[in-house]
């Protein structure tokens, strides 16, 4: 069983709060548009996506169980 | 000796003057609180308080936010439609048409702007002795929404008198009063006016780009907002841009004289100026509590809040909560602020669509302030409490510099 990580896009305001906790997985491009540079939660970022959940003002990231 | 009857009263001095002892004994005597006296209820519990934000189909914002427009029982899009009042879908596309001139991106553009107002009404003030509410964080916030808006400068400060005269309450008082009615009115009129001008010369403003925007209908037929109602989304915007950050940094001003140790660390490390605004947030946000109408009977603590009850999310109480902080009640710049989600900007899909401007404007305020007075005292004996609508801070705080 695999984790990854789901975005709402409808949700997602651009606040860039997950970008300042991993900006390895999250990245804001120049036209404000949050991309998921890797979507899979590895034992090594697992934590840090959790925090970017939890920290998000609008929610608007969850973690998949496949 | 017995205790006092616990009551927590918005209305009340208590509450102005921050209640934060009252919201201690709620917590952990009736994490489900009930009014008897205005027939309320209230959750101040970070773990309660943050799921009932995010439970919009619990706590629904669609008959108002205040204790008075719940209890009507109406719903409010009655009249003119506000993003506040809004429940999705409705609200999604309502804030879509905003949401994304208020990243923090593009909210950057506002740098230079706000620190020229900031840099304004410092370089008139006194050193010796002056107001830093009333001559300082007071006038120049006003002036950023408003020329975001599209309000002429010479405006904006009539603009925040009437945002002070519809926010104020006095003591016991729950509706508005004949004032702030007045107040209310007089702004509408002013926008109205304005979105007017702008339908017959686009500028590039709020004003101007509310107008164009399309909504989409809750039966997925497109149309604008009209007039009404983008003189109603402007006076949201003008009242939510204006008051919060000035009482933020003005709480600010009174909290470092309160802890000079902290002010000393930001003067060593000014890197730690956005950490401080997070402080502030969630120490003593200017927005305490936002009021929601239970959609169904709530089962919680062993108490049911009933359908159709008013019930204060007290966001100011959670961010205070020792359950999700270490030394909750201790000012603290360094603070791990990963322990809880702070609430000082609300949270879920009504969070506050201004927080990147919020947090832009505050942090170049402060290091105005750092630069501008380095050592300052508070005449604390002199300072007031404003009694408003659902918002804490303070109306007086009497600044000196020093050498």
């Amino acid at each position: 069983m695999t984790q990854k990580i789901e975005v709402d896009f409808g949700l997602c305001e651009s606040n860039g709060i997950c970008m300042g906790i991993i900006p390895e997985v999250f990245d804001l491009d120049d036209q404000d548009y949050l991309h998921v540079l890797h979507d899979e939660v590895t034992p090594e970022n697992e934590e840090r996506i959790r925090e970017s959940v939890r920290q998000c003002p609008r929610q608007a990231i969850s973690i998949r169980e496949e | 000796m017995t205790q006092a009857k616990l009551v927590f009263d918005p209305f009340s001095e208590d509450f102005f003057n921050g209640a934060y002892e009252t919201y201690r004994r709620m917590r952990d005597e009736a994490p489900v609180y009930y009014s008897d006296e205005h027939d309320f209820y209230a959750l101040t519990r970070h773990e309660d308080v943050a799921p009932a934000f995010k439970d919009f189909d619990t706590y629904s914002s669609k008959y108002g936010v205040d204790l008075h427009s719940i209890r009507s029982g109406l719903p409010s899009d009655a009249g003119a439609r506000m993003i506040i009042f809004m429940d999705p879908p409705e609200h999604r596309n309502m804030r879509s048409l905003l949401n994304k001139v208020f990243t923090p991106r593009a909210i950057q553009a506002q740098s230079e702007n706000a620190t020229h107002k900031i840099e304004k009404y410092l370089s008139r003030v006194d050193r010796d002795g002056f107001d830093a509410v009333q001559e300082f964080t007071a006038p120049f916030p006003v002036e950023v929404i408003t020329a975001m808006l599209g309000v002429p400068e010479d405006e904006a400060q009539q603009v925040r008198h009437w945002i002070d005269e519809s926010l104020h309450r006095e003591i016991g008082q729950v509706e508005m009063g004949e004032q702030a009615l007045h107040a209310g009115a007089e702004t509408a009129m002013f926008y109205f006016d304005l979105v007017q001008k702008r339908r017959a010369d686009p500028q590039d403003d709020l004003f101007t780009k509310l107008i164009e925007a399309e909504i989409e209908r809750e039966d997925g037929e497109k149309d604008k907002l009209d007039d009404l109602e983008i003189a109603a989304f402007a006076t949201l915007l003008g009242a939510a841009g204006a008051e919060t950050v000035t009482k933020l940094v003005g709480n600010a001003v009174y909290l470092f004289a309160k802890n000079p140790d902290q002010w000393q660390k930001l003067r060593e490390d000014r890197s730690k100026v956005p950490a401080a605004v997070e402080e502030l947030l969630r120490y003593e946000a200017p927005s305490q509590y936002n009021v929601r109408r239970s959609m169904c009977d709530v089962h919680l603590h062993g108490t049911t809040i009933p359908e159709g009850s008013p019930v204060f999310l007290i966001g100011g109480s959670a961010n205070r909560d020792e359950r999700a902080w270490t030394d909750a009640d201790a000012f603290d710049i360094d603070r791990d602020r990963t322990e809880a989600q702070n609430l000082g900007l609300g949270y879920g899909i009504h969070s506050c669509l201004g927080a990147a401007l919020a947090r832009l404007e505050s942090t170049i305020a402060l290091e105005k302030l750092l630069d501008f007075m380095p050592r300052f005292e508070v005449d604390f004996d002199n300072c007031t409490r404003v009694q408003m609508q659902n918002v804490v801070g303070w109306k007086n705080v009497p600044v000196k510099v020093l050498k």
